[in-house]
């Protein structure tokens, strides 16, 4: 893309980046969550791709770090779901008797275990959506 | 130094979307879980947003920006008016020029190039910081006016603004 396009996108990534964290943060208070932050985040990762090209994006992007943070997210929301497992599974043991996440309901630190599901999924899709794209954008050529 | 910039930008933009969580001001949670993300989102991004980017941090060009402000809003204001009188005419003599212009970095560039798109009438299409040019498609060139010499006919005090701002 042209100057222009570039430096824009230098100047905007990082507030869609933080505006992409402020909707998963506060999924639990306001409309958004885990998904729709992700994928705000996700589109802060395409821009970069858009704007940088191809081979910009082939030097900081990390494959095994992206695959790993994705089943780390996955397991995040897991090991947060299995936390009441004495009780139930999805049984929200933060909420009811947990050290935190237990404040006032309209706060940012309360509703137990929803925060932490909030961000592992909102870590999921941003890099399973960043490595698909990326996935196709490298995909080898048109025609065989 | 990029990492700082990407923090302070990360954090003012978190500040004023969470404003109100304490009466009018911040709640402590939401400081430090800002101050938490804005670190993650500083370190992700500090070789995005560019090895020179700290000169935006200095108070002085804020207030450039600020007194910048009613200067594009006129001329937006003006612009449009024009627009609508092209409109109800109908007398337009479209085409693109090249315009000459001494800027030297790519946040001049921008910020000169989104000033004439955002006054209607004129928009740039492509920015070439080789050739030191924009080209402008123009709703309706003046007689004689299809080579410019600089940029002042296009653009009004916006490049001088512009070399400022993005210095």
């Amino acid at each position: 893309m042209g100057v222009i396009v570039r430096t824009g996108a230098r100047a905007t990534i990082p507030l869609i980046g933080i505006f992409g964290a402020y909707i998963v943060a506060h999924g639990h208070l306001t409309p958004g969550g885990g998904f729709q932050g992700g994928a705000t985040i996700a589109g802060a990762g395409i821009l970069f791709l858009l704007a940088f090209g191809l081979s910009e994006m082939k030097r900081h992007f990390n494959k095994n770090l992206y695959s790993a943070l994705e089943g780390i997210g996955g397991l995040a929301f897991l090991g947060a779901a299995m936390l009441g497992i004495g009780t139930a599974f999805f049984y929200n043991v933060l909420w009811h008797n947990g050290p935190f996440f237990n404040g006032k309901p309209g706060t940012l630190l309360s509703a137990g275990y929803l925060p932490i599901m909030n961000l592992a999924v909102g870590l999921k899709v941003f890099t399973g959506l960043v490595s698909a794209m990326v996935g196709l954008a490298l995909y080898r050529r048109w025609r065989k | 130094m990029p990492f700082i910039v990407a923090f302070v930008l990360s954090y003012l933009l978190w500040l004023v979307l969470t404003a109100g969580t304490n009466g009018l001001l911040w709640s402590t949670q939401e400081l430090i879980a800002g101050l938490i993300f804005s670190l993650i989102v500083a370190y992700a991004t500090r070789d995005v947003i560019g090895e020179k980017a700290g000169r935006f941090l200095n108070p002085a060009k804020w207030i450039g920006f600020i007194a910048y402000s009613p200067v594009l809003f006129w001329g937006m204001v003006k612009a449009n008016l024009q627009v609508a009188w092209l409109v109800i005419t109908g007398k337009i003599r479209p085409g693109i020029v090249r315009v000459p212009v001494d800027l030297e970095n790519d946040a001049q560039y921008t910020i000169l190039s989104n000033s004439i798109t955002l006054t209607p009438g004129t928009l740039t299409i492509e920015a070439c910081p080789e050739e030191k040019a924009l080209y402008v498609h123009w709703i309706k060139i003046p007689e004689g006016m299809e080579r410019l010499e600089s940029s002042e006919p296009v653009a009004g005090p916006f490049e001088k603004w512009a070399r400022r701002l993005g210095r």
